[in-house]
């Protein structure tokens, strides 16, 4: 598909009246485009108000709660309380700092990973396109869970990374630094991500004309600076996409490091979620969460100004 | 319009109909009835630990009353269930341990039981009775007795493991297994230091923190339920760990050589018990569950596939098994001597307990 | 066209890639026909029992059944809101546009622990139980930005000019959508709602907070997956799952290249 020039917005009169000016207006269409502007308007209005903005505002209120004593639901003095425990702690704000490191590297690594998959696809994949997109997506749709558990069985001592080695002599006794630290995590997301740090980047390796290739082939240029200077930089927004679409996720990943982290491999979202459900301290959890929320919008503010949104719609 | 495409409504309607044929199928499984169930029907929702929700653990309850619907919902710790109840979560039954229960009665989540409704409570020792009451007032029924100790590899560790100091000790890095628990991990402290578990002070606290801290090294995963650890045990990974007996039941069951320590500072023994969330509408339903609880198949299965004590005292004299009383420690008196009961944290203590554990978890 | 002539290598890579990528749904798989419940190698034997007993086993396929009613509802409830915040941002101008599109997609940007912990709030407060329908809403919410984007997509490469003719013909508004704009879209809205609903399927950092006493199928899954005995059923439902799904896309794939 061509870029095409994003289109006004239509003309539509806003006022009711100004359709009679137009042969066959006499409805007054401005009147039904208000009422059909409301019906479309309200419902999503409402459930997004209701089920995403109501309830963020909720738990910033409730990380001023000084306390969980007494009753759930009763207006306390808002305090810092909380605030002050999470600055004053610099065990959490290392974890989140070695939790969004972790993402770092994750998400480079994906990127980096699937952007010669992409690159086949876009430009060999001729016919069979959507038979490689579809087999490269196929894992996506087993059960998550079940992958990471696979993992845990090819990490572990007793699995088949390990059984292999053992059998082709390289190594004696079982490694047990595959499982249960950071870099089970980072491997078992690693994996996860791949197929779906593809497709933005495919997406943008497509739009890109062909044209271009063959004029820069009738100037003498040479296939790699083709790459270089053609490819490359016109499938950048996409490769941004992939990344900011894989690291904001996976700072708040929590599921991956409780199944093969073990004890030192936990993020941030361990510990929120420990609060809540271990701790039963939803204040202090509110008050994380928060943190993590800002700290998110902050990356996502700077991924803005990189990417540009009208660019992915078109 | 091109005909060949089918048109969004009919493959929304589709859609719907599949989502409704779908939901009247998978709707419940038909439970023949011989005979019409005595008075009882509708359902009773139990907030329960995971493993207690097969059916061995309420048979009696599911033989009186096969057209109750009893439902569960996990939690994962006495923390997890607390925080449920305290906000507000709905059902009828739930299973708290020892250390947590005065909580529920401070913030008014607990409904006092009428035990002259319970036909099988004579059945159950004064002292257990006591353990249930709060202020003089019976709110929780005893219902399973056990012990925390450490579990062992005996193949692993031929020398035998004497002391809780075990979990802790470089010897055994990369093969040691902790509870996923705050208050756990300082009562295992205060028992090594021989500190008073009732009154930590905060130095001794930082002190049991730096500990845990040093420990997390030596520790391969924090085991949150029972079968993960039985899993790690199995497999040879995990050759000590903080454990309860029913994970040395099953695993010795199965020829896997473990053996259940008996440390020097004394093993822990806490109890659990049931109570009913105040202003339950199914109050009579939720006494029917507890007296079943506290019935006899359900407290032989307790015991023979846990190898949990159980509060029913009938229960508990006909067990004969030479293994099962040597794992209650019935044969040797000096082992109940030494045995340390929990007893029931404070507000604060469990906020600080809970905080230093995650920190623990957080730290670098 | 190709900028490196020869496409072997990348072939090679991807071939690779596609490898180590199904190297662990090859381990479920082998496990699912497992006679053993443990996974060693050499294998014990080989056997059809787990898919048996996985039709046998209740909760498991209730679990299931939860997933597939939970998925549906808020695929559909995505489906059509997101279709309409991406009428209201492709066709009208109004002054708080901005704020309704950012809601719309700022649950992309939300560590989904947060989302989860404060629809647990919310719920709370409101005293209403965690159930399938509690799942259910967290659901459409994560999903609609996808919805939004792939929509909002197709309406904006759709010339506005059409509804302009329409309307100049006579047509009011709704029918201009009912008949000219909708099923333009439709494809794109088809598409959205399987992505919709595949965000929701599989989803488990949220079910897990939010369920009750039904679980969804991965939150089920989770719960046994430290029994290891029961883990060959569950793993047999998910290569059918898997199948299944393969089976849509293709048909799918079908359907979209025969028009």
């Amino acid at each position: 598909m061509t870029t095409t020039p994003s289109p006004s917005l239509p003309h539509f009169p806003e006022k009711m009246g100004e359709g009679d000016q137009r042969s066959g207006g006499g409805r007054g269409w401005g009147l039904d485009r208000r009422a059909t502007f409301w019906m479309l308007y309200l419902p999503p209005l409402l459930w997004l108000g209701a089920f995403f903005l109501i309830p963020l505002l909720l738990m910033f209120a409730y990380s001023f709660r000084p306390d969980m004593r007494g009753d759930f639901f009763q207006l306390w003095q808002p305090s810092l309380n909380q605030y002050e425990k999470l600055v004053s702690t610099g065990s959490y704000w290392r974890l989140l700092w070695t939790s969004a490191q972790m993402a770092l590297l994750i998400s480079v690594i994906s990127v980096v990973m699937s952007y010669p998959i992409a690159y086949f696809l876009a430009f060999h994949g001729r016919q069979r396109v959507g038979f490689y997109l579809v087999l490269l997506l196929v894992p996506f749709w087993t059960s998550y869970l079940l992958r990471v558990m696979a993992w845990k069985m090819m990490l572990g001592t007793e699995g088949v990374i390990n059984s292999f080695l053992l059998y082709i002599n390289i190594i004696q006794e079982p490694l047990t630094a595959l499982l249960y630290n950071r870099n089970a995590v980072v491997i078992t997301l690693i994996y996860v991500w791949i197929p779906f740090a593809t497709l933005p980047i495919l997406a943008a390796l497509q739009r890109i004309d062909i044209a271009l290739f063959e004029a820069a082939a009738d100037l003498g240029a040479r296939p790699f600076h083709q790459f270089i200077r053609i490819t490359l930089p016109l499938s950048l927004p996409g490769v941004f996409a992939a990344f900011f679409m894989v690291f904001i996720p996976t700072v708040g990943e929590y599921v991956t490091p409780l199944l093969v982290g073990g004890s030192r491999g936990s993020m941030y979202g361990n510990i929120i979620q420990d609060f809540f459900t271990k701790a039963a301290n939803w204040p202090f959890g509110s008050a994380m969460s928060m943190i993590m929320l800002a700290g998110t919008l902050i990356l996502v503010a700077i991924a803005a100004r990189l990417i540009n949104l009208r660019d992915l719609l078109e | 319009m091109n005909a060949k495409r089918p048109s969004l409504y009919s493959l929304t309607s589709m859609m719907v109909m599949l989502t409704l044929l779908l939901s009247a199928c998978g709707g419940g499984v038909v439970t023949a009835t011989e005979a019409p169930a005595p008075e009882a029907t509708g359902t009773l929702s139990v907030l329960e630990w995971a493993g207690y929700d097969a059916e061995d653990f309420w048979v009696d309850f599911k033989n009186a009353y096969p057209d109750v619907t009893v439902n569960f919902e996990i939690g994962i710790s006495d923390a997890d269930i607390y925080s449920k109840m305290a906000a507000g979560n709905q059902a009828d039954v739930f299973h708290p341990y020892s250390g947590w229960l005065q909580f529920y009665v401070d913030e008014g989540l607990v409904e006092e039981i009428d035990t002259s409704k319970l036909t099988n409570w004579d059945k159950v020792s004064e002292s257990h009775k006591k353990l249930g009451q709060i202020n003089g007032k019976q709110y929780f029924i005893p219902w399973d007795i056990g012990f925390t100790s450490i579990l062992y590899r005996t193949d692993k560790i031929p020398e035998g493991v004497d002391s809780w100091a075990a979990l802790m000790d470089p010897k055994y890095a990369g093969h040691i297994s902790m509870w996923d628990d705050g208050p756990g991990a300082v009562t295992i402290s205060s028992y090594i230091h021989g500190y008073d578990e009732t009154a930590i002070t905060d130095e001794q606290l930082a002190a049991i923190q730096e500990e845990w801290i040093a420990q997390r090294d030596l520790n391969l995963f924090y085991w949150a339920g029972e079968p993960e650890l039985q899993e790690g045990m199995r497999s040879g990974d995990v050759w000590v760990a903080y454990a309860w007996q029913g994970s040395y039941a099953l695993l010795l069951g199965e020829g896997v050589p473990v053996a259940y320590a008996n440390p020097k500072e004394g093993r822990n023994s806490w109890v659990g018990f049931y109570g009913i969330r105040k202003g339950t509408e199914n109050l009579d339903l939720a006494l029917k569950f507890l007296d079943a609880k506290l019935a006899e198949a359900t407290g032989n299965n307790v015991v023979n596939l846990f190898y949990y004590g159980h509060s029913n005292q009938d229960v508990m004299n006909s067990v004969t098994d030479p293994m099962l009383i040597e794992a209650f420690g019935l044969n040797d008196p000096s082992i109940l001597e030494k045995t340390n009961f929990t007893p029931n944290l404070t507000a604060e203590q469990r906020d600080a307990w809970t905080s230093m554990w995650a920190e623990v978890k957080a730290a670098p | 066209m190709t900028t490196f002539r020869n496409s072997f290598p990348l072939k090679a890579y991807y071939f690779g890639l596609i490898g180590l990528l199904y190297l662990p749904i090859a381990i479920l798989f082998l496990f699912s026909i497992n006679a053993n419940t443990f996974l060693s190698f050499p294998l014990q034997g080989l056997t059809l029992d787990w898919y048996e007993k996985l039709f046998a086993s209740d909760a498991l396929l209730r679990s299931a059944r939860n997933s597939l009613v939970v998925a549906l509802g808020s695929s559909l409830t995505a489906t059509l809101m997101g279709t309409m915040v991406g009428l209201l941002m492709m066709r009208y101008q109004f002054r708080s546009k901005g704020l309704l599109v950012a809601m719309a997609v700022l649950p992309l940007i939300v560590p989904y622990i947060v989302l989860a912990v404060a629809l647990l709030l919310l719920f709370s407060v409101l005293n209403i139980d965690r159930s399938l329908l509690t799942v259910g809403v967290a659901h459409t919410v994560v999903a609609l930005p996808y919805v939004l984007l792939i929509v909002g997509s197709r309406l904006a490469g759709f010339d506005a000019n059409l509804e302009e003719a329409a309307m100049d013909l006579g047509a009011s508004y709704p029918t201009t959508l009912r008949r000219i704009v909708i099923p333009m879209i439709a494809p794109a809205m088809i598409s959205a709602w399987l992505t919709a609903f595949t965000v929701s399927f599989d989803e488990f950092a949220l079910a897990l907070f939010l369920a009750g006493t039904q679980p969804t199928f991965p939150v089920y899954l989770y719960g046994q997956l430290r029994f290891a005995n029961r883990l060959p059923i569950m793993i047999a439902l998910a290569v059918l799952m898997m199948i299944g799904t393969l089976t849509l896309v293709l048909i799918a794939e079908r359907v979209r290249r025969a028009e």
